[in-house]
């Protein structure tokens, strides 16, 4: 257990620029998520924390201590790939050995430690099997347990859970979170699922094409995000991201938005020094769907609510939730609706715009305005 | 398909017994030699003589196979070819063994621990595969006389080892470039050494490939003839090169039960590999171009 620290690392092939510069610093404990489109540098930056990947320039320091040209097995780190990589030519019990065996662990203190992590992850039944013998949930926890068994000081985890169904993706996730828990060990782990990444992680760090977009907890990325991709990135459905203009409407600073029917609705902005200086400018308009919703659901605690009459397009029903589509300056717009608040397609239905969770974008830049 | 389905629903189809009668046919064709060889080496040298090769023997008899063995004429020794026999053996094995393993490394260093220009590298020892024999005889010889390995079956070893080393090394190379990369970096994350992950996880796991490598080698080396006769002459000569010898040795009448029955000591080994490790020689030549 101990921190990490990302110091500037770049990763170049050739001309191939891959990591531009990534900062990222973690404490002892924490859980950090690499989340980000296909292709983004996860996995490689991955590879070079665990030493097999080169560092191009940079440097990466496990504890204090530089690691960039420390051998994989000296860095004291464990891995689980996304293809779980077990020998298939050994027993469960010997794939899940072999690291403390290669570093003469005595036989006793083995043997202890094989039976208290098949214990743990109740994988005793299947130790005598091979991997080709086991289910795709089986190989998963045969994987995290070649990694426990280390007791590594950082845990590496790439996509661990891509391979399996989603149901099973669900438990193992809440398995994982529970383990963490329970020891409370430092962890950084790959996903390109933002829901993994939000439910997971005590910080995510976000990167598109090599660049790290921000760095965070899963509570100030979600609702504080740093510029647009982030806020389109994170959540599911994504953010709304509405064209708008900054008017001010009886002394107040308002996002203005015209509606289908042509009404204009003035949204009340929360007080920001930084605003002022977009008055009479266009900006986007962040709102997630659940900012947008029936007056009912509407937060009662919001001091920024605004009510009004919207057509609303189409009904998506998803059992506990609706999805309301309608269109916001000409914007397809999702709000999150209860099941039984009575909205129907085609017709007007009331909606609360809660715009205390409302951020704001300069639409050049795409970075948030704060 | 469709004749399938039509020959076990209704009774047989044309179509099978034109492909099956040729099917024997070719059989029938290519087992002649063989079935001839067989029974000559079971006749007397009287029978032999009146002309009817295809016949069984009237009388069978075991004198020619013993005879080859233990005191047939060779030259100018007459204590069969057992000697040659063992002179093969104690090539083949160590060649095969060598090759094999070395070309085990190779394709686990060209695929797994890829340095700047293996490319080159593979493909210069592909080339190794196409140079024909007779080019590098003369060459070869120089090298062995350099080393004093000359007419040693040391030395026959050496050049059949150099030889098989582009073959095994592409077999190898094919065979473990669709072996998991994440595989070797686990091991390195476990702390395996570079030999290491080649023999705990690597190895163990290429017994198909192995095995193709093992029959391939195996025949090639011990079917060899100009090896053998160029770079070990006299008592260390192969068996091919004995039998040759054998079947040329102008003392008498030619006694072709007995060349048939030495020439069946020769064969035996390759056979009893094939039958042996047949299977798994389709196996491991089909491994690799389907993901598993
Ligand atoms: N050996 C290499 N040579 C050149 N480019 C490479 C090499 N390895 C990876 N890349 C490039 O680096 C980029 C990042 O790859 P990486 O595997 O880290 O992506 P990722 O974020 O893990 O994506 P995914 O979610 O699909 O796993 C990709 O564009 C890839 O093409
Ligand atoms: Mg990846």
């Amino acid at each position: 257990m101990s921190s990490l620290e990302i110091r500037d690392v770049r990763k170049s092939y050739g001309a191939a620029h891959i990591l531009k510069g990534i900062n990222i610093g973690i404490n002892s404990g924490d859980f950090l998520v690499l989340v980000g489109p296909s292709g983004c540098g996860k996995s490689t930056l991955l590879n070079m924390i665990a030493g097999l990947d080169t560092i191009t320039s940079g440097e990466l320091l496990i504890d204090g201590k530089v690691m960039n040209d420390v051998h994989p097995s000296q860095r004291d780190i464990a891995m689980v790939f996304q293809s779980y990589a077990l020998y298939p030519n050994m027993s469960v019990e010997k794939n899940i050995s072999f690291g403390l065996e290669m570093r003469k662990m005595p036989k006793a203190e083995i043997d202890k430690r094989v039976a208290d992590v098949s214990q743990m992850l109740q994988i005793q039944p299947l130790l005598k099997r091979k991997p080709s013998q086991l289910s795709g949930g089986q190989r998963q926890r045969v994987a995290m347990g070649r990694a426990l068994v280390r007791e590594p000081k950082i845990f590496l985890f790439d996509e661990p859970l891509s391979n399996l169904d989603a149901k099973l993706r669900v438990d193992m996730r809440t398995e994982i979170k529970k383990l963490h828990q329970r020891l409370g060990s430092t962890i950084v782990y790959v996903t390109h699922d933002q829901i993994e990444a939000m439910t997971l992680a005590t910080k995510i760090a976000i990167m598109k094409a090599g660049v790290l977009q921000q760095l965070g907890s899963p509570d100030e990325v979600y609702n504080a995000p740093a510029n647009m991709f982030v806020a389109s990135f994170m959540g599911s459905p994504s953010m709304n991201l509405i064209p708008s203009k900054l008017v001010m409407q009886d002394g107040k600073l308002t996002a203005s938005v015209k509606l289908k029917s042509g009404q204009e609705l003035f949204l009340p902005l929360a007080e920001n020094a930084a605003y002022n200086a977009w008055q009479g400018k266009e900006v986007i308009l962040g709102l997630r769907p659940e900012a947008i919703t029936d007056p009912g659901s509407a937060e009662a605690t919001s001091k920024l609510l605004h009510q009004a009459d919207v057509l609303i397009d189409v009904v998506e029903p998803t059992g506990a939730d609706i999805y309301a589509r309608m269109e916001l300056n000409g914007q397809d717009t999702v709000g999150r609706m209860r099941a039984n608040c009575g909205a129907i397609a085609k017709q007007n239905a009331p909606v609360t715009f809660n715009m205390q969770q409302a951020v704001l974008f300069d639409p050049k830049t795409e970075e948030r305005i704060s | 398909m469709n004749s399938t389905i039509v020959g076990t629903k209704q009774g047989v189809s044309p179509w099978r017994v034109v492909l099956y009668v040729t099917l024997i046919v070719f059989a029938i064709f290519y087992l002649l030699p063989l079935f001839v060889m067989l029974v000559t080496s079971f006749k007397t040298l009287d029978e032999i003589r009146l002309g009817n090769i295809l016949a069984f023997p009237s009388e069978w008899t075991t004198e020619p196979w013993v005879k080859a063995w233990g005191n047939a004429c060779v030259g100018l020794t007459c204590e069969g070819i057992k000697g040659y026999f063992w002179n093969s053996i104690k090539m083949v094995v160590p060649a095969v063994l060598l090759s094999t393993l070395m070309g085990a490394l190779n394709g686990y260093v060209l695929t797994k621990w890829r340095f700047p220009g293996h490319k080159w590298v593979f493909g210069l020892m592909l080339f190794g595969c196409f140079i024909p024999f007779q080019i590098v005889l003369i060459p070869m010889s120089q090298v062995l006389g350099f080393f004093g390995l000359a007419g040693t079956t040391a030395g026959l070893i050496f050049v059949h080892v150099v030889y098989g080393l582009g073959f095994t090394t592409l077999f190898f190379r094919n065979y473990y470039e669709a072996f998991p990369t994440e595989l070797v970096k686990a091991a390195m994350i476990d702390g395996a050494s570079f030999l290491g992950i080649f023999w705990r996880i690597l190895l163990p796991s290429s017994g198909p490939i192995i095995v193709v490598t093992i029959i391939w080698q195996f025949t090639n080396v011990w079917n060899d003839f100009l090896f053998g006769a160029s770079f070990a002459a006299g008592e260390g000569a192969p068996m091919t090169v004995a039998l040759n010898n054998l079947v040329n040795s102008s003392t008498g009448v030619k006694e072709y039960n007995v060349d048939m029955a030495a020439a069946m000591f020769a064969a035996l080994p390759t056979l009893l590999v094939y039958i042996v490790a047949g299977r798994y020689f389709v196996r491991g030549l089909m491994a690799g171009s389907v993901k598993g």
